[in-house]
Order: C-alpha cells, then structure tokens, then sequence
C-alpha cells in the first residue's frame, strides 16, 4: 500500500465517494443484510431492509455467498436504476462488504467501441459466410457446366450419327425412286424432302407391253416413320406385290392398298394416293385418288399458254378405314399434252406474309408457256421457292410431269 | 420462494439478451444491441405447486479477446449456452465455455440453444456435429427469440430441472 499522509489518503477517499456514488451493503455470515448505506437509490435500491436474506431483496447475490474469493469483482453490473456498477466483494471478520461504484460513464464508452466492433465482426463473418457460399454455388456450375459440355458433346456425336443415318436413309430412298424416262413416254419429276427423309414417294413402270402405270404417295408427317411407310408403299405397287389385284384398275388397287396399310397395324400413320394407268394404243387414262390432290393435265404444246384441267377423283386415305371405297375415273389424253401429278405439297406453300399459294393458282402456273431450252420442272420448282422465300419448304415437294 | 441463478453463456451476437428479453419482457427487437458486463433479471414461475424465481444472468458473449468470466457462474444452478444457427463457429465456442464451466463450477444442468431457428434456410451448423454433441451428453433445443418458438418451454423445462 502507498504510505500516505492522512489528509492525502482521507483526500482520495473523498474524491473516490464523489466520483463513483459509493454505496456499501453488509451481509453477516448468515447471509442478512445488516446494513446498508451511502447512494443506494442512485441504483434503485433504495427500500432495503435490514435483517432479512440479502439475495431476497438484492438477487444479484444469489449463490454468491458464502464468498469464494475476496476481494472478488464483478464488472458493469446494470443496476435496476438503470446505472451500472462495479460490484466489489470483501469477505471482513464474518461479514461481506458488497461495495457499488458507478462506472456508467465508462460502460457506455466501452459498448459504443464494443458494438461497433461487433457489428464490423458479424458483418465480415457474413461477408465470408457469402463468399464461401458463392464459391460453392461457382464450384457446383462450373462442374455443372463440364457434365453440360460433356453431356453435349455426346449429343453431337449421337446427332451427328443420326445424321449420317439419315444421309445415308435419303440416298436409299433416293436411290428407290425411278429414273427419268424419255421414251416412249417422257416421264421426269423433281423431289425436295422437307426434312432429310420425306413422307413423299412415288413410281411408274409399265405393266404391260401397253399400259403404264404412275403413283404417288404422300405419307402424313415427315421423318424416318413416315419415309418406311411411304417407301413400302411404293414398293408394293412397283412390285405389284397384292394379291388377287388388277394393277390395270386404278379403284381395285386403292382397295387393296388400303386394307393392306390399315394405319393401326402401321404406326398409325395413313397416307394420300394418286394411281394411274395409261393405255398407250388408246391414250385413255384411267385413275383413282385416295384423298389426294387432283392431277392436272394441260393440253397443248409447251411453247403456248395451256389448256389445264383438274382431273377429279375421291376417296378417302389409305389407312384410314377397312371400309373405303375408290372410284375409277378416266379420260383421254390428247397430244401434245403434260399431265402433272404431285403432292400438296407443291402448292401449299406459305408466303413470308402468312398467306398461302392455293391450288388454282398453282394450277395456273403449269399451264404457263416454257421458253426453249428452260426446264419446266426446275420453274415450278423455282417459282415455289420464290413464293415461298428464304429457308427450306415447309413440306415435301414432289411433282411428276409425263409429256406426249 | 425458491431461487435458482441461471446464466446465458455463449459467443457475442447469438441472442443471450434477446431470449431474456423475450421470455420475461416479451419483446424482441431486430436491432442488435451488444451487451457490456452483467444484465440480472428475475422471472417468476410455477414449477408444480411452487413457484420459482430465476435469477437470469445475461452474461456479455465471448469473443477473441474477451473470454466468458467463468467466476461469475458461482452459484448458478444451470444454464443456457446459447447458439446461432447460422454461424457454425459459435456452436465451438459454446463447446469451449461449456469446458471452462465444467471446470470452473462441475457438471449442473445446463441446454444448448439453437437460436435463431427463424432463419432455418440459412442454418450452417452440421448435423453431425450437433450428433456428436448430444453423444457427450448435451441437449439441445431449437429457440427462436424473434418468435418465442421454444423460448418459454425451454426456461420452465430447466427450471422443473433445477426444482427437484
């Protein structure tokens, strides 16, 4: 201890008392308040009673005493007053001095500087906690984005495989289809598949030494499925292949085709079919439509402007019902003339302004004059494309035109 | 009347105050207010047929360079280490006082409270870590002091603990 004077002592003393609100309790060892004093309402606990519990009236001192340790401290102890003390324990010949020294002033500088401490600390811990989170959710794209790039280039490869079957489907299709004829008849035709297997096909051969025949399939849809029907088709009728069938009658042979090609039993795909057989000693023509577009035939020669005539037929798509019928309808061809068969797709074509070219004007255009030297094909086909502006048709475009 | 001196313990920031305040004043308020030395208060409550007094310690959160005054539990009959659920680091330090208390005061019964079950979407704390916890013999209880969800049946279930 510092060896001063009385006065000096008695003066920090006094100094102490005035600074920190001194306020005193006495507990005796049997734990009652036996007294109490100096500025105990300046912590709210003025009212005390001599003689009772102590930690019945004060519950800050409950299980403290007896005292473990003296002097023993606790800091900034907010007072009921609202003031806070540091309360400072001494253990005395069997009693226990509970002395109050208001350190308000100091607790209040201490949480400003701790709250902002705080605040900056839970900030940056929540900053890291985010970081932490966005580099996971970084890691999980990233590795995400190597099994997308991964899965992808597996969908290439497949796709590119796909394609190749495809490719190599159209050069089998292609390959089925006939060659362009010019004697005795000049039969030529142009096919453009929507997609790179088309629901279109068709044949001619002849039957006999003096009828020839000429179909044309359109399956619904496009792709491989409808490709397969549409190939088959064409094939039973290149091949003659239904039993018990007059391939001379256009009627009977629709019939045929459609109890053969029930859609049930087919993917439930159906299909449209022009046939026509030319008797060439006659120049009759006889044909049947299972609900496809009607052929035109334009009388007069390819220099001049045409004479066209639809060519009517009905009955409904093969596949469709076992109960159809088909008609047999006929006409002579004169020469010259061109008849033209060929897929709804030829003349459905829709314009960049949404509208859509219609049979008679199609119809129109075939009986337009050809400039010599000009394919008439490769116009039609070309004035489609024009009405039809940038990109690929929208459907299958198959036209045959036979010339006498 | 019985009395029985619980004290809050846990890192700064994950309620201590909050929870008390709740339970025996019934408000919450979001705004983080930190806490400097020793808040007492007292909360009344029937255990059986007697009633009890706690005399809740609000005791200020550790931190690094402050740690818990363990000479402050003298006496207390139980308490509460309380957790933020979205902070995982303040689950540890919970461990760590919990030792230091051990130590300090020997083994009374005490809950540790997943506080702020309100954010549950934003709960960092592993669930094998909390399994591993209640292996060594700590019980937890998910609190939210923004709600009161578990607040109330935690303090009366340490308190019919303590009544005994």
């Amino acid at each position: 201890m510092l060896d001063l004077p009385p006065r000096i002592s008695d003066s920090l003393l006094m100094l102490l008392h005035a600074q920190r609100v001194l306020a005193h309790l006495v507990i005796d060892d049997a734990q009652n308040l036996v007294q109490a004093g100096g500025h105990l309402e300046h912590y709210g606990l003025d009212g005390l009673q001599s003689g009772g519990p102590a930690s019945d009236q004060i519950p800050f001192l409950e299980g403290l005493l007896p005292l473990v340790e003296t002097p023993f401290l606790i800091r900034s102890m907010e007072m009921p007053s609202g003031r806070v003390a540091d309360i400072h324990f001494f253990a005395d010949d069997g009693t226990v001095w509970v002395l109050l020294l208001d350190v308000t002033a100091e607790y209040e500088e201490a949480r400003l500087v701790q709250q902002k401490a705080y605040d900056m600390t839970l900030l940056s811990q929540r900053e890291a906690r985010l970081i932490a989170q966005l580099e996971s959710a970084n890691q999980e794209l990233t590795r995400a984005h190597g099994e997308l790039a991964a899965s992808r280039e597996t969908l290439q490869l497949t796709h590119d495989r796909l394609q190749q079957e495809l490719r190599d489907a159209e050069r089998y299709v292609r390959a089925m289809l006939p060659a362009p004829v010019s004697e005795p008849l000049a039969v030529d035709w142009r096919f453009v598949p929507s997609t790179e297997l088309g629901g279109d096909s068709f044949g001619y051969h002849w039957i006999d030494d003096e009828h020839f025949a000429l179909y044309l399939i359109d399956v619904c849809g496009h792709g491989v499925g409808s490709a397969l029907l549409s190939v088959a088709v064409a094939d039973t009728l290149r091949s003659e292949a239904l039993a018990r069938t007059d391939f001379h009658n256009p009627a009977e042979v629709l019939a045929a085709l459609n109890l053969a090609y029930q859609m049930e039993s087919h993917g439930e795909l159906f299909c449209t079919v022009w046939y026509g057989v030319y008797h060439r000693a006659t120049g009759r023509l006889r044909y049947a439509s299972a609900g496809h577009p009607p052929a035109i035939l334009v009388s007069g020669p390819c220099d001049a402007i045409g004479d066209g005539l639809p060519l009517p037929a009905s009955g409904p798509c093969v596949g469709i019902s076992p109960a159809a019928r088909y008609q047999d309808e006929q006409c002579m061809l004169p020469s010259p003339a061109r008849l033209f068969v060929f897929s709804d797709g030829a003349y459905e074509i829709t314009r960049p302004d949404g509208s859509m070219l219609d049979y008679a004007a199609f119809a129109e255009i075939l009986t337009r004059p050809v400039r010599e030297g000009q394919s008439e094909l490769d116009g039609v086909l070309e004035y489609a494309r024009n009405v039809h502006g940038p990109g690929a048709l929208e459907d299958d475009f198959t036209i045959i035109r036979m010339a006498l | 009347m019985m009395q029985k001196k619980i004290c809050l313990l846990g890192a700064f920031g994950v309620g201590k105050t909050s929870l008390v305040r709740r339970y025996v004043h019934t408000i919450f308020s979001d705004a983080y207010l930190t806490t400097v030395g020793v808040k007492i208060d007292k909360k009344v409550l029937t255990v059986g047929a007697e009633e009890v007094a706690l005399i809740l310690w609000d005791i200020a959160g550790e931190d690094e360079v402050a740690a818990v005054r363990v000479s402050y539990l003298r006496g207390a009959a139980g308490y509460l280490l309380v957790v933020d659920g979205t902070r995982p680091e303040t689950l540890e330090t919970a461990a760590s006082i919990q030792s230091r208390v051990n130590a300090e005061i020997g083994a009374v019964p005490f809950f540790a409270l997943l506080n702020k079950a309100d954010l549950q979407e934003d709960w960092a704390i592993p669930p094998e870590r909390i399994a591993a916890l209640e292996a060594a013999g700590w019980t937890f209880r998910r609190t939210s002091a923004k709600t009161g969800d578990g607040v109330e049946e935690t303090f009366a279930e340490l308190a019919a603990q303590l009544a005994r």
